[in-house]
């Protein structure tokens, strides 16, 4: 993305007040209590076990720890997540996928 | 969303998937746009739900990822008809079974008759088969019941209404038959006839001829009204009806006692209830005299049934009933007057209620040996026909 087009987009959302994840890809959280979390725009899973889940985003790492996770279901860029959850941590600069 | 729709009807299976690097075959099945749910760590792998659709699709992403595979679970509609085809005879059994319940369910068993006394049950069984209703017949095939009971009134003569219940298997036909008017009696023909010397009072022929007239002496078997009709040459014989009236005298020889002795039950008793067994009786309450210088006994026996079998056990109860016996003394005019309504009850019981006593007379009258004797002669106007069939030969 050029810098013009990359100020263009920020003007526009500025100007219109659209949310962020639907122009630029940024991930959209969701946390219900400590049971469930849904994660849309991800860039597929990094690392999973029942204590901590990583999943890769445009830019960065999604760390999840918890206890019992377990990825309900899983679908395109759209992911479920059951389970305690302890700790959401977001990491800018990290490994690519 | 749990699970893709109608996942238990598509089948989908249980994996359970081990190597180097799970996250990457997740990865490249969610890149493929195989839905996968219910991922969970497990042992050194994950265990994943998976379309059965999807199933065959995996084996070129574990492949390219290196990654092992086996099936820990089968669910859904296609396994279930899989495991029931190894099973074919009991699965066309369970088939078999049902469609048989369906079909001997449609079909009438019994066909039953209700209301006819008259009019055979055959006679209504066959209208009824030929419309279409016996047993082994499908219930769809018949037709409506108003249209069945319409047509079988038609068919068989002599039904009023008829109605079509089905209860299930079985079809109960209601009829309701016509009334037929009474059959008049077949008469012979007759002649009216007298049964005794009389004079004729009232003569009145409803079919025939009559022969004498009022105040006319007839003799007993006289021909009172004939039933012989026209000429010598052209005779036509009918049933000769109609009622004759006529005076006749009758005597009475009459014999009636000065006393008269009755008993009656004065109301004091004594009851007495026994055990028995088959031939025995034993005593039960009641013991003692009674104290009755006269008396009757009743004994009622109640003994144990059951259904028809009669057994030999039950209760006997004896009732002694005290009775008085009276003696009364009759003038002699009571006695007269008894014996004159005793010959009166005995006139209108032999010739008829209707008969009137015209005249009676007291002929002879004695009293001897405690009783009063008499000779009566009553006029009576009665009825005198009698009915004398026509022989022809």
């Amino acid at each position: 993305m050029t810098r013009i087009g990359r100020r263009l987009r920020g003007w526009t959302n500025g100007i219109l007040d659209l949310p962020q994840d639907v122009l630029q890809e940024m991930p959209r959280i969701t946390l219900i209590g400590n049971k469930e979390l849904y994660i849309e725009n991800h860039r597929g899973v990094l690392h999973f076990s029942s204590e901590q889940l990583r999943l890769a985003l445009t830019q960065g790492v999604l760390e999840i720890s918890g206890e019992g996770l377990v990825i309900r279901n899983i679908l395109g860029q759209e992911l479920a997540v059951i389970g305690v959850i302890g700790e959401i941590r977001y990491k800018e600069s990290g490994e690519n996928p | 969303m749990k699970e893709p729709p109608l996942s238990s009807l598509r089948g989908f299976v249980t994996l359970h998937v081990s190597g180097p690097q799970v996250e990457k075959f997740i990865n490249a099945v969610t890149g493929a746009g195989i839905i996968i749910w219910d991922v969970r760590p497990a042992g050194d792998g994950a265990s994943l739900n998976l379309l059965l659709d999807d199933f065959f699709r995996l084996r070129p992403l574990l492949k390219k990822t290196g990654c092992r595979m086996h099936v820990t679970a089968r669910h859904g509609l296609p396994f279930r008809l899989a495991r029931l085809w190894r099973r074919k005879f009991f699965a066309a059994g369970i088939l078999i079974f049902g469609v048989g319940l369906l079909l001997l369910s449609s079909m009438i068993w019994s066909v039953k008759v209700e209301g006819n006394t008259r009019i055979p049950t055959e006679d209504i069984l066959e209208a009824a088969r030929k419309e279409g209703v016996y047993p082994f017949q499908w219930i769809w095939r018949m037709q409506e019941s108003d249209e069945l009971s319409r047509e079988l009134t038609t068919l068989v003569p002599g039904l009023t209404w008829a109605g079509f219940h089905r209860n299930g298997t079985s079809i109960t036909i209601q009829v309701v038959e016509a009334d037929r008017p009474d059959n008049k009696p077949l008469l012979s023909q007759r002649h009216l006839i007298s049964r005794t010397d009389a004079v004729v009072t009232e003569i009145y022929a409803e079919q025939g001829r009559p022969v004498v007239s009022r105040n006319s002496r007839v003799k007993k078997g006289d021909i009172l009204i004939s039933g012989a009709l026209g000429d010598e040459e052209n005779t036509e014989f009918v049933v000769a009806k109609g009622m004759v009236k006529g005076l006749v005298w009758h005597e009475y020889n009459l014999e009636v006692p000065l006393k008269r002795t009755g008993s009656a039950y004065t109301g004091e008793r004594k009851d007495r209830t026994y055990l028995v067994l088959g031939k025995w009786a034993i005593q039960l309450w009641g013991y003692g005299d009674s104290g009755f210088a006269k008396s009757r006994t009743l004994s009622e026996p109640d003994m144990l049934s059951w259904r028809s079998f009669q057994l030999p056990l039950g209760l006997m109860t004896e009732k002694e009933l005290e009775i008085k016996y009276t003696t009364e003394a009759l003038t002699s005019e009571a006695a007269r007057a008894e014996g004159l309504t005793r010959a009166k009850s005995d006139i209108f019981a032999r010739y008829g209620a209707d008969s009137v006593i015209k005249s009676q007379k007291i002929l002879h009258e004695k009293k001897e040996n405690g009783k009063v004797y008499m000779k009566v002669l009553f006029e009576v106007e009665e009825r005198i026909a009698e009915e004398l069939p026509i022989v022809n030969n």
